[in-house]
């Protein structure tokens, strides 16, 4: 039995490669190697939702798409982690800060110089 | 004599409040024992709290006794003062109850909103990472050279492809050692008083001078547990103060995005450089006389404050 973390990004996978809005059963079919009842894929895109990240139409049957690319998700993501704020800072603990062009080639000269 | 000790409480709110985070955070030797001095700046930002409103209430609730909890217990049931109330009384009172709300609501609101991203940062996480090399960590498809953790309950180590490309074997080993070591000892709860403190007071320059020293104290340490990590493990034979200090240089030198906003940049510069120069030429390790004498010092600084509100005044 996948976990629900597993089952989410196997959904968004297939949203994100298809070229339009999706089925819940075409969804489930999609999935049919991890054998998940139409069910389990509606509790998927239900917690997908509530966090922003799919969004359905009102045709029927209902269907669902990614609110946004995955380059796009990836961005955001990015520009959170990248970002210098203190506050920023201070939700993830980054390995080293980007720094300048002229303190980049003064850390290469360090580094050079110690060798 | 309450009023002796209101006074003797505002000398060490105003010791705390510059001339001592000030020196502290000139001072050379905690690049020596980071452990130690965090330890340090941890006690002086809870004295500074508690001298500060202490300061306030003391001298708030003089009239009611001749000791704090004596007075406070008088006042809470309504007795009438001792001596007559004046205006200052009033004014100092509610200035304790402001700054102490003020302290206490910033802390959790900086707690509530730092939790509320690292969830929704580990949500989008958890759609676009692949799993990387190590179990514990996760792979981000993206060009920027980038590694970071998300503290938590379930916490998560993300490096960059990016990363991974522009590294060798030993020094991922080296960057992922470093992050693990900011997870395991929690370093993210050392962080948060501080950027309470700052919050609530932007207009104290030791506020920020903390904040920043406290910072890079953190880096130290975790580089410093990561090298203990490295010499244990494999690391064919490299050496893992030079191999971390190429990892942290080749992370900070390419920011590889076009997204990281420039003016921004150079305000880690400094910080980076120290870093660098610690991991290539150590400092010699603090005597352990003058550590026991540090931490000593930090723990007095604590019992300073709380013995002055708590026993019968001198």
């Amino acid at each position: 039995m996948a976990s629900l973390g597993e089952l989410e990004r196997a959904v968004m996978d297939q949203l994100w490669s298809a070229d339009g809005p999706v089925a819940a059963t075409a969804l489930r079919d999609g999935l049919a190697d991890r054998g998940v009842a139409l069910t389990t894929v509606h509790t998927v895109l239900t917690r997908l939702e509530q966090k922003g990240f799919v969004v359905h139409d009102d045709a029927r049957p209902r269907r669902f798409s990614a609110r946004a690319s995955r380059e796009d998700h990836a961005a955001e993501l990015m520009h959170e982690v990248l970002g210098q704020a203190a506050d920023r800072q201070a939700v993830l603990a980054r390995f080293v800060g980007s720094v300048n062009d002229d303190e980049a080639r003064l850390l290469r000269e360090l580094l050079a110089g110690g060798r | 004599m309450l009023p002796v000790t209101a006074a003797a409480l505002a000398v060490l709110a105003t010791l705390l409040a510059w001339p001592v985070p000030a020196l502290l955070g000139r001072a050379r030797w905690p690049g020596r024992d980071p452990l130690v001095a965090l330890v340090c700046w941890q006690a002086i930002g809870l004295a500074g709290g508690l001298s500060i409103i202490g300061a306030l209430l003391v001298h708030g609730l003089a009239p009611w006794g001749h000791s704090l909890p004596e007075a406070w217990w008088s006042w809470v049931r309504g007795e009438p003062a001792g001596s007559p109330v004046r205006g200052d009384h009033w004014v100092t009172m509610t200035l304790a109850a402001v700054l102490a709300l003020q302290l206490v609501g910033v802390l959790v609101l900086s707690w509530v909103r730092t939790a509320r991203a690292r969830h929704r940062h580990r949500a989008l996480l958890e759609l676009v990472v692949e799993p990387g090399a190590a179990p514990d960590t996760r792979l981000l498809e993206h060009p920027a050279p980038v590694a970071f953790c998300i503290p938590g309950a379930r916490p998560l180590l993300v490096l960059s492809s990016g990363m991974v490309a522009e590294l060798d074997e030993a020094e991922l080993a080296a960057v992922v050692a470093h992050e693990r070591a900011h997870l395991r000892e929690h370093h993210h709860l050392l962080l948060l008083p501080f950027v309470a403190w700052e919050a609530a007071l932007p207009v104290l320059p030791a506020a920020g001078r903390a904040h920043g020293a406290v910072r890079e104290l953190v880096e130290m340490r975790a580089d410093d547990v990561a090298l203990r990590a490295l010499a244990e493990g494999d690391l064919d034979g490299a050496d893992p103060r030079r191999t971390l200090a190429q990892a942290v240089v080749a992370a900070a030198g390419r920011p590889g995005a076009a997204e990281v906003p420039g003016g921004a940049l150079a305000v880690t510069g400094g910080g980076v450089r120290a870093r660098v120069v610690r991991l290539l030429e150590p400092p010699a390790p603090l005597p352990p006389a003058a550590r026991a004498g540090a931490l000593l010092g930090a723990v007095l600084l604590l019992l300073l404050p709380t013995a002055l509100l708590l026993l019968p005044a001198l």
